[in-house]
């Protein structure tokens, strides 16, 4: 059961700030910035682009995805049921000879029984992400920032979350510029009030 | 090392100068800054003109959703519907009057319906090839109509699954084709090739709109972000609270690669098993070897003349010119013209092996196929699948949209044909002479026709005005400033004497 | 310049590379690849004949029937390679450029290959086709409604022309791209890239019509129509498997290190794993509809391939030629890792000459398997001939093409 809420809630840090936001100009910076962040020894921090910068996973230092084995473990699965089924069926369940065919025609089989894996796998692989992913999380603290609308459109930036343990905010603020940030911006846990208090910027 | 471009195309970093140092030349290719890298022999031209900057494409891409409706989009949509409305009183008639409104007779019980069923299904084919197969094949020009085309293989799914729910004639009983046993405990009969279309066409159709979805997840955030109100919600609700996270977006390119990786073999076995519905059979002309591969070959054809049709249409409809180019469409044209030999070798061989099997029904059936009663659509298929794209060998057939687009259409229709010439010839003359019949439509059969262009058309004007049309977030990173880290390589120095000192030391 | 370019293997580039290091050094082993390879196929070659010829009726059968297994098999792998590299300029394909001379050195064996059928088209006719016996045909309506097509020669025709369009089209396309390595001229990947796609379609016609003559007809009865196909898939596969272990026994002999990396071998790794699935896919099709319509004219094949210790084969070549190297082949790091890869690529050579044995020898032993000496001693000897010509190929000229306008890409490209 936790791990379901635990799916559905995302993890976020506790306390007033969510964490430093940093705004950099094209994916070069950030792949830069991605790799200084990571030798300074940050672990709760994430980068967001429009679309997947090549290599910027290596650049933060992050491991393989492990989605593979999912899809495969649930194309297994479907692959045995298809397979299963038709068998028992033909078999056990209602046993019936068809144009002189044995029962258990394994080769009349493979069909439904590959589509059934294609379909497991497929099932594994997007609903894996997606709880993977912790999506949906309909709402964010990152979407408190004004300036993080663009993450979908051309701009380029480097969160760190407050529970680092390396988190300070003027000295992780300090890293940031450092590292070519055009604008680092703190961003608050709470959801953004009506008009007034949209996104603190630092 | 190599220049990266700003957002806004400004050069942020220079290019130091190549260095010259005695003989050894050392330079570094980078995407970014050597145009020769990306075309060394005039044949590799950038894949989105007029180098866009991202917002650019988030432009081009978000505009059309935001802007009213065009009348001639409301035009389309009217016709369309108009179309739709003839599939659903034609369909209510069948219903209401049973079969015998169709123009079957006794030994031709398939016609219309199933080469309906053969050619929409083969229609959505070119889609998942462009997603999934050029995708394994890192041809990034597929980006710029990955997501019409897929939008294309959803509805040209659902107008295949009209056909074989209503063709049996009695709808009511149409559960009897899902797994689960009726009221006697019986359950459907697991060996039939027609319960393998089930699974395989409902699950292409399940695959197909996962795999659009997962593309579309960071574009309908891109929309969300563009939006307020209501709309933002209902885009926000639909993006899943996609945030554009590297961590996201790491797990999100696996899940893409593996949907690519599962729809690839998927695709082809879905054809295959269509294909099958005939090649099971004992009926000389169905039953060949070949009819796996050669149907996938003939849909991936039928599915990129369809794209080719649509995107003819779309991209000067929303002044799309410089994402979807004319590069584009030559490309396109190669594979119609690869995927028309293809089909062009099965016809061949087909009438080969018909002949070399020296059986009597084989050889009669072709003879009868290519000079009986339905030559006319024998040939039909023939000059408009195998002759008429011998054209696309010529670069300025390739380079005309006219040409295009014209071609496309017949491409379309011998594809059509193909399905029918292969049913109804040999259904029509069966091993009993006395049986003998010709196939003439009935009116239903040609307004359920098409009225189905009606429903596809309908959906796709639907798509066009309220879905992202392109996919933005991968056309921006085939961009060449979505570069991160350009690869240098190594530069191959010409053989001198006693210069082994040039000889790279450390490396193993 | 500092990002980790490569995730594995290579480690960094150097700025440069010296064409010496392109070649192969003076005093490396593998100039002696066309004396050892010569030396095997006098040595099984030579044995095969005095065994085959001095022995009886029945060893030559045996000797013609193995013979012809062992050419196939040589041969599926130069025509898989006339394939790729045909391929590689019709897509313009950048990645390949650095494993694209490799197989060229491949194909080259072709028209040497082309020897290998002289004594079986010569001696060898009478003993494998049923159909070139005159009174066989006589006493058979079937062969005498075939013989338009079925008869000797039309069918030395027949092969003559399939060998002389794929040695023109070897030559023809290593001869240009070793003169792209002196001149540099990007007019010759343009010419290349134009000639290419009617190569492809030359290739087509005479590979399905040479798998019909040289296999199917060996019944003379029986019919496929994707019996061509299933030729093209198996062949193609073996070539894949040829080139992984070519270029990994290049690294290793310390050949062509800077330039291949551990991506390209992810590549041929992963077109390897594309032509396992392929054939299956060809094999199955093929398996289903005849099983399935179950007519007896196409169900003899199946019928005497169950026979004995064949149904055997035909378990373990669905296991063994599918199953087994799917699962193997489908991880990542498997096409990665030199060892496993390797291993598999091995394994899928065994199993594709298993696959030819299933496909000729139940003609010869319809009562189970019985492999033999010959069996062993023609392959060595084909095996030779290709060995040699490859060998001979290799030395020539350099390892990659130095010239190519896409090396650049193919040296930097990685996979996503």
């Amino acid at each position: 059961m936790s791990f379901l809420t635990g799916l559905l809630r995302p993890s976020l840090p506790p306390g007033e700030h969510f964490g430093l936001l940093a705004e950099f100009t094209s994916p070069a910076e950030l792949y830069h910035a991605c790799e200084g962040v990571r030798d300074a020894g940050y672990t709760r921090w994430d980068a967001h682009a429009p679309f997947p910068v090549h290599g910027l996973e290596r650049a933060m230092g992050l491991r393989a995805s492990r989605l593979p084995w999912v899809s495969l473990l649930l194309a297994l699965g479907g692959g045995i049921t298809g397979m299963g089924l038709q068998g028992w069926v033909s078999t056990l369940a209602y046993p019936l000879v068809i144009s002189g065919k044995p029962f258990f025609s394994w080769p009349a089989f493979v069909p439904v029984t590959f589509e059934l894996a294609v379909l497991g796998g497929a099932l594994g692989a997007v609903f894996g992400m997606f709880a993977m992913n912790q999506l949906p999380t309909l709402h964010h603290p990152l979407f408190n920032s004004q300036a993080f609308e663009r993450a979908s459109d051309d701009g380029f930036f480097l969160s760190i979350e407050s529970w680092d343990p390396q988190f300070n905010p003027d000295r992780t603020a300090d890293l940031l510029r450092r590292l070519g940030a055009k604008e680092v911006e703190l961003i608050a846990s709470a959801p953004r009030q009506a008009p007034a208090l949209g996104g603190a910027t630092e | 090392m190599a220049t990266s471009k700003g957002m806004n195309g400004t050069h942020t970093e220079s290019t130091p100068p190549a260095g010259l140092r005695g003989q050894t030349v050392e330079t570094s290719h980078g995407l970014a800054d050597d145009p020769d890298f990306l075309d060394p022999v005039g044949h590799r031209p950038p894949l989105i003109l007029g180098a866009p900057s991202f917002h650019d494409v988030t432009e081009a891409v978000a505009r059309p959703l935001e802007r009213p409706p065009t009348r001639a989009w409301w035009a389309c949509l009217l016709a369309s519907l108009a179309l739709l409305g003839l599939l659903g009183v034609s369909i209510g008639w069948l219903f209401w009057e049973g079969i015998g409104v169709w123009g079957l007779n006794n030994p031709v019980g398939w016609a219309f319906d199933i080469t309906n069923f053969v050619f929409w299904v083969g229609i959505g084919h070119a889609g998942t090839l462009i997603s999934a197969i050029l995708f394994l094949f890192r041809q990034k020009w597929r980006t710029s109509i990955n997501r019409a085309a897929e939008a294309m293989t959803l509805f040209a799914v659902m107008c295949a699954l009209i056909f074989p729910g209503i063709h049996v004639g009695r709808p009511w009983v149409a559960y009897w084709m899902f797994p689960i046993p009726n009221q006697m405990g019986m359950w459907p009969q697991f060996r039939s090739p027609l319960m393998w279309d089930v699974f395989a066409v409902s699950i292409y159709g399940s695959v197909s709109l996962l795999f659009w979805y997962v593309g579309l997840v960071p574009d309908l955030a891109t929309i969300r972000d563009r939006s307020k109100g209501l709309r933002r919600m209902i885009f926000g609700a639909f993006a899943l609270g996609w945030r554009s996270s590297m961590r996201h977006w790491q797990h999100y390119e696996k899940a893409y690669l593996i949907l690519a990786g599962l729809a690839t073999p998927l695709v082809l076995s879905v054809h295959s098993i269509v294909s099958m519905d005939f090649a099971t059979s004992q009926l000389p002309g169905w039953h060949t070897t070949i009819f796996p591969p050669y149907f996938v070959a003939g849909a991936i054809f039928s599915g990129f003349a369809m794209v080719v049709t649509l995107m003819v249409i779309m991209r000067k409809a929303f002044g799309l010119e410089h994402i979807i180019t004319m590069k584009h469409f030559d490309y396109m044209a190669k594979i119609m013209l690869l995927t028309g030999m293809m089909v062009g070798y099965a016809y061949g061989l087909e009438f080969f092996i018909a002949w070399f099997s020296g059986s009597a029904y084989e050889v009669f059936t072709f003879k009868n196929r290519a000079f009986g009663p339905y030559a006319w659509a024998y040939w039909t298929m023939v000059s408009c699948n195998v002759f008429l794209p011998q054209l696309f060998w010529f670069k300025k057939v390739r380079s005309s949209l006219v040409w295009l687009f014209i071609l496309s259409i017949f491409v379309n229709v011998g594809m059509w044909f193909e399905r029918f010439v292969i049913i109804v010839t040999s259904l029509h003359r069966d091993f009993l002479p006395s049986s003998w019949f010709y196939f003439r439509p009935s009116l239903f059969d040609v307004t359920t026709m098409i009225g189905a262009f009606g429903l596809f058309f309908t959906m796709f004007c639907l798509f066009v005005r309220f879905v992202p049309i392109v996919a933005a977030a991968e056309v921006k990173s085939v961009l060449p400033q979505a570069a991160a880290h350009p690869n240098e390589a190594p530069e191959i120095e010409p053989a001198l004497p006693g210069r082994t000192d040039l000889l790279p030391g450390g490396a193993r | 310049m500092s990002a980790p370019h490569h995730s594995g293997g290579t480690g960094p580039r150097p700025a440069s590379l010296h064409t010496d290091a392109l070649h192969l050094p003076p005093g490396h082993s593998w100039h002696r690849l066309p004396t050892v390879g010569l030396t095997l196929a006098a040595v099984g070659l030579g044995g095969s004949l005095a065994f085959g010829l001095l022995g009886g009726t029945e060893a030559r059968h045996q000797l013609w029937h193995s013979w012809l297994v062992g050419s196939l098999f040589v041969l599926g792998i130069s025509l898989g390679a006339l394939f790729f590299v045909l391929v590689q300029h019709a897509t313009q394909a950048g990645w390949s450029i650095v494993v694209r001379r490799l197989a060229e050195n491949v194909m080259g064996a072709l028209p040497y290959l082309a020897l290998l059928f002289v004594p079986l088209a010569v001696l060898g006719l009478g003993d494998l086709f049923h159909w070139s016996h005159p009174e066989a045909v006589q006493s058979d309506p079937l062969l005498q409604h075939k013989a338009a097509y079925l008869n000797v020669p039309f069918f030395l025709i027949r092969t003559f022309a399939s060998f002389a369009i794929w040695s023109v089209l070897a030559v023809w396309f290593s001869r240009q791209s070793r003169l792209q390595d002196e001149t540099g001229d990007h007019e010759i990947t343009r010419r290349m890239r134009r000639r290419s796609a009617p190569a492809l379609i030359l290739f087509a016609l005479t590979v399905t019509f040479f798998a019909f003559d040289w296999l199917m007809s060996l019944d003379p009865h029986w019919y496929s129509t994707i019996f061509g196909l299933y030729f093209f898939a198996g062949s193609v596969m073996s070539f894949f498997a040829v080139l992984a272990l070519v270029a990994l026994a290049a690294k290793r002999q310390g050949l062509l290190t800077l330039v291949l990396s551990d991506e390209h071998q992810h590549d041929v790794g992963k077109l390897l794993f594309a032509f396992v699935a392929f054939w299956a896919y060809m094999a199955f099709s093929q398996y289903l509809l005849i099983w399935y319509a179950n007519l007896p004219e196409e169900t003899s094949f199946f019928a005497k391939r169950m026979v004995g210790t064949w149904s055997i084969a035909g378990t373990v070549l669905a296991l063994g030629h599918f199953i087994v190297p799917f699962f193997f082949l489908l991880p990542r790091t498997i096409k990665r890792n030199a060892t496993a890869l390797r291993l598999a690529a091995l394994w899928l050579l065994a199993m594709h000459l298993l696959d030819l044995h299933w496909l000729v020898m139940p003609n010869l032993h319809p009562a189970g398997m019985a492999p033999g000496l010959l069996d062993a001693l023609t392959l060595i000897g084909c095996c030779g001939v290709f060995l040699a010509a490859f060998g001979g190929a290799l030395k020539r000229r350099a390892l990659v093409p130095l010239r190519d306008p896409r090396l650049p890409e193919s040296l930097t490209f990685e996979n996503v």
